[in-house]
């Protein structure tokens, strides 16, 4: 596999992310091409003892800054590393991309670049949370799509619907709607909209609204949401984890098993659903682990064919 | 720049799957709940159409189509020349 790495983008480049890189390769026999500026990366892997040949530098002379506009810098910031990776993809240079930067500029890269899958208008990010049946349950969208339209969270749910075929080996997820109660005419306008959408779409199995206290009762397996809400939700629940590890180590002197699972670094990452190509975003905070964890994500999509079964599930012909 | 306009906005409303007829010169987009994505994919349409580069400006300046058309059609036009 040859995996574009941005090693620009997010809170701990290139540092982190080269130690990541390099951590990768010299666990596997992939190649990783190292995106960004030349002279910087070649510093950095003058650290590492790693096999030369397994690691390319491609140069891109610009960073997308978090606070930019993703559409902007589409068109202002073409040598920016997020868009010189992805176009690796599309230049059959690359199999995937990883990238802790901006993720409106990673979606904006997937959508132009790569392009989107038939009738699908926004790739949303998709998150597996551990549930009380011992299984995961599915997060869309956690973060792509501030804005959504109800059309939009039908797509999400559809998407979901395909991840969960290829990620759980379910033919015919249940599939809910995050919201601030579980009946009927609950919710804003949004959600009232979702909820008959998907109501008459008869491919899905639609089970009803989800509160926020039942997300982990493993009562469903694909819960659709925009993407602020989704953000707001996965982080609160990485703050959870984190504040009930700390005080475990406080009071108890160790940290619980289980609490692992809630731990991002160890995840590493998530696919950007509905695009044509494998693009993994991974937290703006992370570290070596997590971007090792998040390149070993990439790999596992390529080894699943996660395109190919995303098009087969949405019916679409290869 | 009629004709432009009539092309940008069947480009858009394609998009956005809404009546085409919605979208006139005096139009907000936020009116159509288009965002800058929705934005720069109409723009990068165009530029396949008439195989040009348009400026790259700060598309969050642009509040209605109106004046988005008239400074991508002036462009037009000071390249055509």
């Amino acid at each position: 596999m040859r995996i574009a790495i941005d090693v620009m983008g997010g809170d701990y480049a290139p540092t982190e992310i080269i130690a990541g890189a390099v951590k990768w390769v010299q666990h596997s026999d992939d190649k990783l091409l190292l995106v960004g500026r030349e002279e910087i990366i070649k510093d950095e892997l003058q650290a590492y003892n790693y096999v030369q040949e397994r690691i390319e530098i491609i140069p891109a002379s610009q960073v997308v800054e978090m606070n930019e506009s993703p559409a902007t810098a589409m068109r202002k910031k073409k040598d920016a590393s997020i868009f010189v990776a992805t176009r690796l993809i599309k230049e059959s240079q690359a199999d995937a991309v990883v990238s802790c930067g901006s993720t409106g500029a990673q979606m904006a890269a997937a959508l132009f670049i790569l392009g989107r899958l038939e009738n699908i208008d926004r790739p949303p990010i998709v998150a597996a949370i551990p549930n009380h049946e011992g299984s995961y349950s599915l997060f869309v969208d956690v973060g792509a799509n501030v804005d959504c339209k109800a059309q939009q969270l039908l797509q999400f749910a559809r998407l979901g619907k395909a991840y969960a075929s290829i990620l759980m080996d379910l033919d015919n997820p249940r599939i809910a709607l995050v919201n601030n109660g579980e009946e009927e005419g609950k919710g804003n306008s949004l959600t009232i909209e979702t909820y008959q959408l998907l109501k008459e779409n008869q491919d899905l199995n639609f089970v009803g609204n989800i509160e926020g206290r039942d997300l982990f009762s493993g009562k469903t397996d694909v819960m659709v949401c925009d993407g602020f809400t989704g953000n707001i939700l996965l982080k609160s629940l990485e703050g959870l984890a984190l504040f009930a590890a700390q005080s475990c180590l406080q009071e108890l002197g160790k940290v619980p098993e289980f609490l692992a699972k809630f731990d991002y670094t160890q995840v590493g990452g998530a696919p950007l659903l509905g695009i044509d190509g494998v693009s993994i975003v991974c937290h703006g905070s992370s570290k070596r682990e997590a971007v090792f964890n998040g390149i070993k994500l990439a790999v596992e999509c390529l080894e699943k064919e996660m395109v190919k079964r995303q098009k087969l599930a949405l019916g679409q012909t290869l | 720049m009629q004709e432009f306009f009539e092309l940008a906005r069947k480009i858009l409303a394609e998009q956005l799957s809404i009546d085409v007829e919605l979208i006139t010169m005096e139009t907000t987009f936020e009116d159509i709940e288009a965002d800058s994505i929705d934005i720069v994919e109409m723009i990068m349409a165009l530029e396949d159409i008439y195989d040009i580069e348009f400026p790259e400006d700060d598309l969050e300046d642009y509040i209605n189509m109106g004046d988005l058309i008239k400074d991508l059609y002036a462009y037009l036009q000071q390249v055509s020349k």
